[in-house]
């Protein structure tokens, strides 16, 4: 159990600035989930924490001890990564107890933790067979049994489940989930997925360009964004974030407003427009529309309604749920 | 396939042989596969067949076969000896040195140079730019001919010239060290020559191998625990197995087939000291033209082969 | 910071290369020296350059006739193994046919013995065709070695193609022999520049067959000239280092900037990059 805090931390490959300063406190028994398109440097954070990358500067502690220069295996962090990183010709059993049998534990300590492991991740069965005659998910249990077996005080994720199919992912995001309840342990996951950190962040850290652009709870960010890039982020499908005439009016640079957060009616509202297109998944319909003064819109509306391509609609957004990003930064929802 | 209602009966199977006929396949097989098997056993099947049928046989090559009557002679142009050719060789202490030879280059690629080739590949197979430069240059001696490379290092160890010279002067001895010239030397010369220039070929298999290891899977051991030395032989040895077992068939075919460096370093001398496997063929069966006795080492080369392949399959390749 | 481990590594590096490049310097330098000088210093730099050596190499036409001779043999061996070897491979990756199996297997049987072994027999075999003495008594049996190894490579690249290709374009009626030169080896390009610069190498550096079956000097290739001429100026080691350098260098050149293949070659035809 530790808490990791990253001081003034900086990465720099070569002339190029990865990470210019950042800060960051991840709190004991936290699940913490770094999030961000590619090239954020999202991974390289998560990499500098494991201590597989150097830190051109600042520090780092986990769990109040100084470990900026340590080794990653003095570092009591465990990590799961993107392709499992499998050892290929050793068995389950040997891949799970690889680091016990590195830190010189008796054999009988071992044996006994890797089947403790495999107890809590169902792999009892498979603990003799190679990685190979394995499927994806069971692979990918193999490698958090690995970082389990260690007791570690941090876990670490790198976009663990961006190698499995869709229904996998939303089965195996439940599991670590309640693995998590169940250890208590911190654990920092790395993701370009939004829907993986709202559902299992307790905090979510969204960055762009090696830079914290916000980061608070998924209800937090999704409620009240900090800018744009953070609004356009969180939630699906996207904010519409509108620039123009709307915006100006209001003297902000941009208006933003959900698309679950737009009323439509075929009476009268605010903004005139016709649907382009219209996706029907039964709980929900999506509709694309060609609003006049506004341009394209994404409104969300539950249930289903019956709109077809070249309806005329009426929208009006939802007062309370607009937000209007300024020019000197501030938000304001009106 | 979709049967419909209005069909009473599938149309009636066509062989897979029509099928090819209609499709053309046939017509690409004939065209595409013979000139490819006739070339072959004209020049590779056909004459092993005939070292086989050669070997009983005393014959200086005059004619077409042995067994075929010499019109002029009244007499056959060869003459059966039966394992004579065999027995010879066996006993012939010149031959039994060149098999030591070709052994000792097959041991010295295993024991040294493929140790060697590992550890400089673990040394620069990550890429930088001055891991490139030694790469190349370690590559270099292997596209060199094994002729130009084999004059340049009899320059090396001349007596008169050269860097035996600089040693035996180092020394201080009287007489020039002419280390082709002496007996267990000028071998032992040829062994280091061909780790000199065949390493860097082993190295690059190695360099191949250790770069398609997933640099995930090194970091997973890092974090493990594992140290330099740990991570080398607890995860990059057993992952590199495919090209250790690539590397070690590449050495003993190798191997038995050194020929073009001995001819400018020694020739085989002195006193037939320094022969191989195939330069003692060529010395004592195509030299003398002794068809039928060069003919039997040729037998003898490609049993020793063969069994070699076949217990490379059934041992080291079995596990892949 | 310059840790010690990396010094080591270094130094080591350094050490080696230069086991590797004091002979091969001291063979360019060689050629710029007078025989006087190569006895008293064999691996310094020449006190006074000589360019005759070179200057007499390059104009004799006996020398540029060796090189010709290799290029020849070189160019038409790959040529001929990579159209009889992709052709043949192509019918093994893409039909079932009758005795196929067995046919491959009987091609893989050239990987198991040294070439050497049936050297006397193939000579009379050449002798017999009365090829002997021409660049087809060696272009042929190279020809022939070199197939099982082409075959079986070009066979695992074509397998690993997409079969959906092959369907789509015989929707749009397209046969088998058009398919594999429309589509086939316009796609092979990595695979067929692999093999032939493996198939080139062995060929351009090959002493045993040039030797056994070339006998008229305008014939010789450049191996055999080199040894002709190590033979002939024995007493002058200046002059076997020149010639050596004068050929080799060309060669050198190129086998390294075709490294990528050569190297894809031996570790089983995957390119990358």
């Amino acid at each position: 159990m530790a808490e990791v805090i990253l001081n003034n931390v900086q990465k720099r490959f070569g002339s190029v600035e990865v990470i210019p300063d950042l800060s960051l406190r991840i709190a004991d028994g936290s699940f913490t989930v770094l999030v961000g398109p590619s090239g954020c440097g999202k991974s390289t954070l998560l990499r500098m924490i494991a201590g597989l990358e150097d830190v051109s500067g600042g520090q780092v502690t986990i769990g109040g001890e100084d470990v900026t220069g340590a080794e990653p295996d003095k570092r009591g962090i465990a990590m799961v990564f993107q392709s499992y990183a499998l050892y290929p010709h050793m068995t389950v059993r040997q891949n799970i107890g690889f680091a016990l049998r590195l830190a010189k534990r008796p054999k009988q300590e071992i044996k006994e933790r890797v089947e403790e492991a495999a107890e809590i991740l169902k792999l009892g069965p498979l603990l003799d067979r190679k990685p190979r005659q394995l499927s994806g998910g069971q692979r990918q249990r193999v490698a958090i049994g690995r970082a389990i077996v260690r007791n570690p005080k941090v876990f670490l994720f790198d976009e663990p489940l961006s190698n499995l199919d869709a229904a996998l992912r939303t089965q195996m995001r439940v599991e670590l989930a309640e693995l998590h309840a169940k250890l208590g342990a911190t654990m920092i996951y790395v993701t370009h997925d939004q829907v993986e950190a709202m559902t299992m962040a307790d905090q979510i850290v969204i960055m762009k360009s090696g830079v914290i652009q916000q980061s608070g709870q998924p209800m937090d960010l999704y409620k009240r964004p900090g800018n744009p890039f953070v609004a356009g982020f969180i939630g699906s499908p996207k904010m519409n974030l509108l620039e123009g005439r709307v915006a100006k009016d209001r003297e902000a640079i941009v208006f933003g407003v959900r698309p679950e957060h737009i009323k439509v009616s075929d009476e009268g509202g605010e903004w005139r427009g016709v649907v382009r297109h219209a996706e029907h998944l039964g709980s929900d319909t999506v509709v694309y529309v060609d609003a006049e003064k506004v341009g394209a819109l994404t409104v969300r509306l539950t249930g289903e309604v019956p709109l077809r391509a070249g309806s005329p609609v009426w929208m009006t957004p939802e007062s309370g749920n607009v937000h209007l990003f300024r020019a000197d930064g501030s938000v304001e929802r009106v | 396939m979709l049967v419909s209602e209005g069909v009473a009966a599938a149309p009636p199977r066509e062989s897979a042989f029509q099928r090819m006929m209609a499709n053309g396949q046939l017509k690409m097989v004939l065209i595409f596969v013979p000139p490819a098997i006739l070339i072959f056993t004209v020049f590779v099947i056909l004459p092993m067949i005939q070292a086989g049928l050669f070997s009983p046989y005393k014959w200086s090559g005059y004619g077409p076969v042995p067994w075929a009557l010499n019109e002029d002679t009244g007499r056959t142009f060869g003459r059966w000896i039966g394992t004579t050719n065999f027995e010879r060789m066996m006993s012939h202490s010149a031959f039994k040195q060149s098999l030591v030879n070709t052994l000792l280059v097959i041991g010295v690629s295993i024991a040294i140079q493929l140790p060697l080739a590992m550890t400089l590949a673990l040394m620069i197979y990550r890429s930088s730019r001055i891991n490139t430069v030694f790469r190349l240059i370690f590559f270099l001696p292997y596209v060199m001919a094994e002729v130009a490379t084999g004059l340049i290092f009899s320059f090396v160890l001349d007596g008169n010239y050269g860097l035996s010279r600089s040693f035996a002067d180092l020394m201080g001895w009287e007489k020039a060290f002419f280390p082709l010239a002496e007996k267990p030397w000028a071998f032992y010369c040829i062994l280091g020559v061909i780790v000199w220039k065949y390493f860097g070929f082993h190295m690059m298999i190695f360099i191949a191998g250790l770069q398609s290891i997933s640099s995930e899977v090194l970091e997973a051991a890092k974090i493990d625990g594992a140290k330099t030395l740990q991570s080398v032989f607890l995860i990059k040895l057993p992952l590199l197995w495919p090209s250790i077992t690539i590397s070690v068939f590449y050495a003993v075919l190798g191997g038995l087939q050194v020929f073009d460096l001995v001819m400018p370093m020694t020739a085989g001398g002195p006193s037939n000291s320094s022969h191989t496997l195939v330069s003692y063929l060529y010395n004592f069966g195509f030299i003398r033209l002794n068809i039928g006795f060069g003919s039997a080492v040729g037998v003898f080369l490609f049993v020793v082969g063969v069994a070699f392949a076949f217990l490379y399959r059934n041992t080291v390749q079995r596990g892949q | 910071m310059i840790s010690w481990k990396e010094v080591g590594r270094i130094a080591t590096l350094l050490f080696v290369s230069s086991l590797i490049l004091i002979p091969l310097s001291a063979t360019v330098l060689g050629g710029f020296k007078t025989t006087g000088e190569m006895r008293v210093s064999p691996f310094g730099w020449p006190r006074e350059w000589i360019t005759e050596v070179y200057v007499e190499i390059l104009r004799d036409p006996q020398f540029w006739t060796y090189l010709w001779n290799s290029l020849v043999i070189s160019l038409l061996t790959v040529f001929l193994t990579l159209i009889l070897g992709s052709m043949a491979a192509y019918a093994f990756a893409q039909a079932k046919f009758f005795g196929a199996n067995f046919l491959y297997s009987y091609l893989l049987l050239g990987l198991m013995f040294p070439f050497a072994a049936a050297i006397l027999p193939l000579f009379l075999t050449v002798r017999d065709m009365g090829i002997l003495d021409t660049p087809w008594g060696v272009i042929l049996p190279q020809v022939a070695f070199g197939l099982a190894f082409s075959i079986m490579f070009f066979r695992t690249f074509f397998k690993q193609m997409p079969d959906e290709l092959f369907e789509a374009a015989r929707v749009d009626g397209c046969g088998y022999i058009r398919f594999f030169f429309l589509f086939t080896l316009p796609l092979s390009t990595p695979i067929l520049a692999t093999i032939a610069t493996f198939v080139f190498v062995q060929s351009w550096n090959n002493y045993l067959l040039p030797l056994i079956m070339l006998n008229d000097r305008d014939g010789y290739t450049w191996t055999l000239g080199a040894m002709d001429y190590r033979g002939e100026y024995s007493w002058a080691w200046n002059r076997t280092l020149a010639f050596v350098s004068a050929t080799l260098a060309p060669a050198v050149v190129f086998f390294l900037a075709a490294q990528k293949y050569i190297v894809a070659g031996l570790t089983g035809g995957a390119v990358k990059g």
